[in-house]
């Protein structure tokens, strides 16, 4: 066998059986990494839903799909939005509970929003995760920004110089969060309601 | 026998990867704000370098030397991999903090510095041994400046709160330079108490 050949052999051989490994590890771990991460999840309703004691999950999908919808629609629509439904120790809802995405400047702001059951108010949000600038954008983690989003509904603008102050010099965070509250608040309440 | 145990020692004191080779500082100075992320690391990292080592120095014959280095870069990606996951499911609360450190472990210096100088020219047993002593040399050294720097920076050691209520901490020491600091003064005695065995033996 001369050498490239060799090389290219050993190479090929020593990529296979690392990815069958990976593939076995993987396929062990992500399991109980996905309850994990609901477990963690479920802490954080907790946060945003005061008073809650158990936490029901209900999963609504967004657009009911038909059979004639063309297969690219199928896969773009086909999403599942789930619900955190906050419910405290005498049985009585509380309000629910739902994740909204903004785009911010390094990345994606996942934030759960904590809605009251009877006036579709918001109770309190809280960021899950963004990569902001730690000093800058991070200040939307503080209570005085996250505040300002508390009692609004759907019927307000939720919109940074409108009615949310931003945060100087992270205007573009400010923005995501606003924005992530905004439409997430727009859909999953009619999206809850509309379940009923 | 004696050549082993010098093999396994080697990395606790005399070629002490932080220490003494000042190699892998990133995680160094990055993690060790506490003392249990320290001994986190450390572990995570020497089972990387164990492993590793062990698989490269079998495989030494077999792999071609034109491409040693992706080889070896590949063996050593898929045990940090493994810890990724592994520590993802089984300790989620250290994975957070350490998270984006783990994967770098793939690019510690440490690591593939044993393989090309140490496994790929030694027998499996020997490359276990330093495999370890290396390890350990590098968990002890992060955990020694985690705890300096916990103790100095949020008064706690492992967690546990040792100075009295209301005392003044040093928040630089949580900060990166105390890192640099605590590592500059510890070596500094390192050097101080091996000068002085010198003496004492001539």
């Amino acid at each position: 066998m001369s050498e490239s050949v060799r090389m290219v052999v050993v190479l090929s051989v020593i990529a296979m059986v690392s990815a069958a490994v990976l593939a076995v590890v993987y396929g062990k771990t992500s399991v109980i990494i996905e309850e994990n991460a609901a477990r963690a999840l479920e802490s954080s309703v907790l946060e945003v839903l005061p008073g809650t004691a158990t936490v029901n999950i209900i999963r609504r999908e967004q657009n009911p799909l038909r059979e004639e919808d063309p297969k690219e629609m199928r896969e773009k629509e086909q999403k599942t939005t789930i619900i955190y439904q906050g419910v405290d120790a005498q049985g009585r809802i509380i309000g629910y509970a739902f994740v909204g995405e903004g785009n911010g400047y390094g990345g994606a702001i996942r934030v759960l929003v904590g809605v009251d059951e009877s006036t579709d108010q918001v109770i309190n949000l809280k960021i899950l995760n963004h990569s902001e600038t730690p000093g800058l954008g991070s200040r939307v983690e503080e209570e005085g920004f996250r505040n300002q989003f508390v009692g609004k509904t759907a019927q307000d603008p939720i919109a940074v110089n409108q009615d949310i102050n931003a945060i100087s010099g992270a205007t573009i965070s400010s923005r995501a969060v606003a924005d992530a509250v905004r439409t997430a608040l727009k859909d999953t309440v009619e999206l809850y309601r509309g379940g009923e | 026998m004696a050549k082993s145990w010098k093999t396994l020692v080697n990395g606790l004191w005399n070629g002490n990867p932080t220490f003494r080779l000042l190699i892998g500082l990133c995680p160094v100075l990055a993690v060790t704000t506490r003392a249990v992320n320290g001994i986190g690391m450390g572990l995570a990292t020497t089972f990387v370098i164990v492993c590793s080592s062990v698989l490269i120095s079998l495989l030494r014959k077999v792999i071609p030397d034109k491409v040693r280095i992706p080889a070896y870069i590949i063996v050593i990606a898929t045990f940090v991999t493994i810890v990724d996951l592994v520590m993802n499911a089984y300790l989620p609360d250290l994975h957070q903090v350490l998270g984006l450190f783990i994967p770098l472990i793939v690019v510690n210096c440490i690591v593939l510095g044993r393989a090309e100088a140490f496994a790929s020219k030694n027998g499996v047993f020997a490359s276990m041994l330093d495999g370890i002593g290396m390890g350990l040399g590098f968990t002890w050294a992060l955990t020694v400046i985690g705890a300096i720097r916990e103790l100095l920076g949020s008064g706690t050691v492992f967690g546990l709160k040792v100075v009295a209520d209301g005392a003044t901490t040093i928040g630089v020491m949580s900060l990166p330079p105390g890192a640099f600091i605590t590592l500059g003064i510890l070596m500094g005695i390192m050097n101080m108490i091996s000068a002085r065995q010198k003496k004492r033996a001539n």
